[in-house]
Formats: structure tokens, sequence, C-alpha cells
């Protein structure tokens, strides 16, 4: 212990804890006073975390998005950490509301305690604001979507644009929101929160708990506790509990959202955080010029309520009978937002185009998470989509095919093109009518082979002929029906005199395409290699060959592409 | 009742909340000890995983780098021949592509090629060429080595640092890497 006597002559420090321990409780400890504890605690935690999450969060609009999948897929725990943080918020909303209502319950807002109350109210707001500027931060497709949604409500109100362009850095979202929203989120809240509690403490020192109403001034005394350790002890076992639900919480959802990076470009079925639905729900009652009804007037009413709420309560005493009016305001206030929140949350649930997209959107958030892990490309976000091969693919067609082939429903016409390519159906209309722009009619040269008519072949035939051709592919194009390939066979060598010009047999020459392995990648990707093989389309090759220009890898990918194009029949 | 409204600051001479008998003071014992342990509980959560948190991704085997290709057999002799050395690049989040990653000389000894890194074992100054001497000499502390990569003079405690080194079908590929400067013994960093 002289080392402890050494450090008190020394700094006071515990004659200072003296200070802040030692007070007495009036009417001694109870469960109803952990609130405010609880809610230090969170906001002590989420500064941690918050300082932990910015070893590795990088605030820009290149690398937020990277350097949040980064640590949350990548670092040792931290989707446990971020996962934290995230639900925290959520917990310092809930226990922001419970604190409220307690406070009112109690008539603690009454005087002497006004400041207390509107300092209280202030930190709400801030909260409420630390989780709107968090949200963004990720740049995700949700985080960005639904901060678009806040700063368009700000820029609609009468006088709110400049406002909204100030917060934006801009009239659109870009580098500048995101160090804006950082530099708040991290520096400006919570050093306000922390100058504000301050002074709340202050004050609760200054005025002490408010206990129950019906208790006399000697009852209170004679039933006084310590601060230190009796009301420290149940705070403390609140905290625990929150603590551990959260931890609970973070385990069982596996930490936090995180969508694919933020896409100016996509449509993104945005929504608030939990929290602010009641307002997303607010506003699809009030449209057009009443829109400001939702987003300013009824919000502002609310506010200025509490404010005022030490003068609404006219009532003499603090018993919670005689503040009925008080009481009933502020509870059909809660109803309120409970009622809008389940309202939001239930036609969100019956929504169907909006489970479509939340799907849609969580398989876009897995794939881009599992590219992220081969590492962002520096040009960030959604480049992260640049990793997929099949994307780097796109690219090659886009540069080198798309002139003449049109594929997904992009490109040139001068050589057939590779939407539905290969399957039975466009090998029908391919037989019927060569010349059409669909197949060869952009061509110059690929004239020689003549449109079938319905007289010269009928439709029953053709499927035979069709399944026939089909069958030369192999395997690799699914099962046949051997009796219609046969029946094509036959066709094919009689009636139909097709084997004058097509070999069906691999590497035999012939005056059109050698058919054997027709439609299949490796097929294919001869035919980018150089299609003018004699066994392809020989002297009449409009295509340029594309061995040596690309590497074997490239067309093979190339050729994969195209045979993909091929629908399930 | 509205007195309790009006309650100034405590007033704690008037009263004494603590109970001095011995089961009072016991259980306050309990409750000081329950809010220690909670305390430290409460502490740990975000204290605990913060720690293999903070030194990610330290101790952590880094992945081996891939042979780079750097061209024809032809071009190479017993004079050596710079190369720089190209790959995609993963710097904790971001992939930059194709930058280069560092130089080495390529150069035939008895007829295998053989791989240095540019990098002088000394102190990492890039090590020259001298044609006319056919010697790698270090601008920084003059350490020379012969064109087989002996240590002739000079600083550098090793030999300068082999490259592994492939050959197929007339192409070579290199595998870049970095080793610990001035130690004996080559280390890959």
């Amino acid at each position: 212990m002289r080392i402890l006597d050494w450090i008190e002559a020394r700094t006071g420090l515990r004659t200072l804890m003296g200070h802040a321990l030692n007070e007495e409780v009036e009417g001694g400890a109870r469960v109803q006073y952990v609130f405010g504890s609880v809610l230090t605690y969170l906001f002590m935690q989420q500064v941690v975390l918050g300082i932990l999450l910015g070893f590795y969060y990088s605030p820009s609009a290149s690398a937020a998005w990277a350097s949040t999948a980064y640590l949350n897929d990548q670092v040792a725990a931290g989707w446990f950490l971020r996962g934290l943080h995230h639900h925290g918020s959520s917990a310092m909303v809930v226990a922001v509301i419970l604190h409220m209502l307690q406070v009112v319950w109690a008539g603690a807002y009454r005087a002497p305690r006004e400041v207390n109350w509107w300092t209280g109210l202030a930190m709400g707001g801030l909260v409420l604001a630390f989780a709107l500027t968090g949200y963004l931060l990720p740049w995700d497709q949700k985080g960005y979507w639904a901060t678009q949604v806040a700063t368009g409500i700000m820029g609609s109100v009468p006088g709110g644009e400049p406002m909204q362009q100030a917060i934006q850095g801009g009239p659109e979202y870009g580098n500048l929101t995101i160090t804006r929203f950082y530099a708040l989120h991290v520096f400006v809240l919570p050093i306000s929160l922390t100058l504000l509690l301050v002074g709340h403490l202050a004050l609760f020192r200054r005025h002490g708990v408010t206990p129950p109403a019906g208790l006399s001034a000697a009852e209170l005394k004679r039933k006084a506790q310590p601060f230190w350790p009796n009301q420290l002890f149940l705070d403390v076992l609140a905290m625990a509990l929150c603590g551990a639900a959260l931890v609970l919480l973070t385990y069982q959802t596996h930490g936090a959202d995180l969508f694919a990076p933020a896409d100016p470009a996509s449509n993104f079925v945005a929504r608030p955080e939990w929290y602010f639905l009641f307002l997303y729900q607010l506003l699809k009652y009030f449209e057009g010029p009443l829109q400001i009804v939702a987003t300013v007037l009824l919000p502002g009413a609310v506010a200025v309520t509490l404010f005022a709420l030490p003068w609404i309560d006219r009532a003499k005493t603090r018993k919670a009978s005689s503040r009925w009016p008080v009481l009933t305001i502020v509870g059909l206030l809660m109803a309120g937002v409970t009622a809008l929140t389940g309202i939001a949350m239930a036609e969100d649930a019956a929504n169907e185009s909006y489970q479509h997209g939340l799907e849609v959107a969580e398989k876009e958030s897995a794939q881009a998470r599992a590219l992220a892990l081969l590492g962002v490309p520096v040009a960030g976000g959604v480049a992260v989509f640049d990793n997929d091969p099949k994307n780097q693919t796109r690219k090659l067609f886009k540069e080198h095919c798309a002139t003449c082939h049109t594929i997904e429903g992009k490109g040139g016409a001068e050589a057939p093109s590779f939407v539905d390519y290969g399957g039975r159906a466009w090998l029908t209309a391919l037989i019927r009518d060569p010349g059409d722009k669909r197949f060869y009619g952009g061509t110059k040269a690929h004239k020689t082979m003549e449109p079938l008519s319905v007289e010269a072949v009928s439709d029953a035939e053709l499927a035979a002929v069709v399944e026939y051709v089909h069958s030369l592919g192999g395997p690799e194009l699914g099962a046949s029906d051997a009796a219609l390939v046969a029946k094509g066979k036959a066709l094919w060598d009689g009636k139909l005199e097709c084997s004058s010009c097509h070999e069906v047999e691999a590497g035999k020459d012939s005056t059109g395409p050698t058919l054997a392995g027709r439609g299949t990648a490796a097929w294919i990707a001869r035919s980018i290699a150089d299609s003018s093989a004699k066994d392809l389309y020989g002297d009449t090759a409009e295509m340029p060959k594309f061995a040596g220009k690309l590497s074997p890898a490239e067309i093979e990918a190339l050729a994969q592409y195209v045979a993909e194009q091929r629908p399930r029949e | 009742m509205s007195s309790s409204d009006d309650r100034g600051a405590p007033d704690g001479a008037a009263h004494d909340p603590e109970d001095r008998s011995p089961e009072a003071a016991s259980r306050r014992g309990l409750l000081k000890l329950g809010v220690g342990v909670l305390g430290c509980g409460l502490a740990a959560i975000p204290a605990a995983p913060a720690v293999g948190y903070l030194l990610y991704p330290l101790g952590r085997e880094r992945a081996v780098g891939a042979f780079l290709p750097v061209g024809a057999r032809t071009q190479f002799s017993a004079t050596p021949v710079r190369i720089d050395l190209h790959a995609d690049r993963v710097d904790a989040w971001s992939r930059e592509r194709d930058v280069k990653l560092g130089s080495c000389w390529v150069v035939e000894v008895d007829g295998k090629l053989q791989a240095f890194s540019t990098a002088c074992p000394h102190l990492g100054c890039a090590v020259d060429y001298e044609p006319g001497e056919a010697k790698f000499k270090c601008p920084c502390h003059r350490s020379a080595f012969t064109a087989t990569g002996v240590v002739e003079g000079g600083p550098s405690p090793r030999p300068l640092d082999t490259l592994e080194i492939e050959e197929k079908d007339g192409l070579v590929a290199i595998r870049f890497q970095r080793f610990r400067q001035g130690v004996p013994h080559k280390e890959p960093v």
C-alpha cells in the first residue's frame, strides 16, 4: 500500500476517486437508475472500438469499401470488433430511449433538473447523428443509398440545399463526402458528446437521483445507500448484461452487414437502420409539397415538445398520477414511433420486389467480398469486380470481338450474334435462314448456304436434323434423343444433301465447317484461333486469326464465354 | 412531498448512509468484488480480441511469389543483363497491377543461368555491373563481387543473393524475393 500512499501524496488520486464514488443515493440504490451508466459504458466501448477500427479503415471513396472488407473479412477478429461497434449503436439507441422513458416516468425533467433534461436530449440527438454518419463510412451499397436519402431530405427542405452541399462537399457524393462524414463521426461528435456528458454528470451530481415520489424526506434519508458500491454494483451488473447481449448478438449475426461497394449507377433497395424506419414510413404518407410535414414539421414538433416538457408539466407534485398529460403525450409519441416502425417492417416483409432486391444484393455482396480477398484494384470500390475472370473476358470480348459480334445484347451485326448462341432453337433458325442478320447476313462472303423453306423440309424433319447436328457436339452439349438423331442423320445424308458441304468427322476438310464438336468450347476456341483452318471456314474466313494475338488462355476464356450463351433446353 | 423536487446538493454531514455492522460491511465487500470482476469482464470484451487484431498480419506466412516471366533464354549470356521484374502487388486491401517489384542481374555461369538480386547484401543499395572489370560493384560502400557473385572486397557479409530461376520451352522465369541485409546467411524477409 506504500506505493498507493506515495501516489496519493503526489497526485491526490485517491481523494479524487473518493469524490467521484462517495455519493449518497437518497432512498437507496435502485435498478431504474442504471440506464445512464449503461449509456456511459456503451459510449466508452464505442470509442474504444472506433479507435480499433481506425487502425484499418481508410476514409476515401476508393479505399473505404476495400479497407472495410479487409478489416471485416481478413483481419483477425475484425468482423467481431466491427460487429460490436455496429450493434453497439443499436444498443445505444435502445438505452437512450429507456433512459428517457425512465426520466419521464420519474419526472426527473422537472425543476431543478431542466438543464439535465436538455443536455440529455442533445446527447440523444448526437447518438442519432453518430448512427447517421457512421452508416455511410463503409461506402457500401446500403450505407451509400440510405444516406443519399437522408441528405436528399435535407436538400428538399426550404433553404436546405446549401446545407446539403456543405455536408456533401458538393452536389454529389465523393471523397469530400466521406472525409466530412468521417471527421464528424470520429472527431466532432465524440468530442461534443464527451463535453455534454461531463456537464450532464456534473449536473446529476449536483441534483442527485430522482427517487420515487412517494417517499418522505425522512424515509429518503433513512433508506439512503452509498453509490459505491451499492448503486455501482447494479450499474455494472446492467452493463455486463448489456455487454453479454451485444457479444451474443454479434456472434449470432456474424457481425455487421457489408454490402457490395457503392455503385452510383446501380439501383439498390435502400432502407435506413431500424431506428430510423419510423421516419422512413412517415415519409410515405406525405407526398409532394406535404413532404415537409414528415421531414421537418412533425419531427421538429416532437423535438420542441420534448424540450418544453418541463414547462408543459404543470403538475404540483412529481407523482405519476398527477402528471398524466405529460405521460400521455410521451406515451402516444412512443406508440406512434413503434407503430410506424412496425408498419414499415411489415410492409417490407410483404414486399416481394424488396425481398428479391435484398437477395440480389446479398449475392452481389458475397461475390464482391470473395473477389476482395485477392486485393481490390487501386481504383477501388466497384473495381473489385475486375478481379472476376469473367469480367476480364467480357473486357476482352468488348475489345476484340464486339465490333462484329453481339453478346449479352451489345455489339455489332457484321458477324453472327451470340445471343442464345448454339442451342437447338438457334440451329433451327440458322438452317431456315442463314442469311438472316442474326447469322451470316452481315458478313460479306458467307452467302453459299441456301435457306431451307418449310416446303423443302417440314418443321418435324428440321427438328430431327437439328437434333442430329446438336448431337455432333457430343456430351458437353447434353443428352440427345437417339431416335430423332437417327432420323436426322438419314435426312442429312439423303434428301437434304448437307454432307456435300459439311463433314461430320473431326479433322476432315470440307467446304462448310466440319461439324464434329460443333458448339463446344474447344470448337469455338479453334474458330477464334484461326477460322481459316481447312476444316472450318477455309478460304472464305473473314474473321481475323487471334492465335498469336491473344494468349491460348485468353482464347479459351473467350470460347468458354461464348459457349455459355447456349440456353438451357 | 414536493420538497424532494427542490432538493439541493446532498448534505452528507447530516446523515451517514453507511451501515457500520459487520454483515453490511461483508455485503459491501462482496459488491465491490462483483464490480471488479464484472468490470474486468467488460473491459475484456473489446480488449481480448484487440490483441490479435492489432498485430495482424504479423507472424503470418507470406505467400511465396510466383515465377515471373522475363523473356527468351536466347537474350542471356556470360555478360550479365539487368532485368526488371513486374507483377501484381497486394498492399493490405489494394491490388496494383503490373508494378515493378525490383530488378535482378541474369548471367550464364558454366552454361546455366543464374539470377542475382540487385540489392547489395550489405545495406541494400543496387549493385551495378562494370563490364570493363567484369565485376559487380556497389555504389554505396564499395562492395565488389565477381561476375558469379562471389565477394571480392568491401563490407558485404555474403555473396550476391541468388534468385530462383526456371527455364521452360526456351522461356525464362524468375521468382523475386528480398533478403535480410547485413547478415552472413541469406534469409528471406
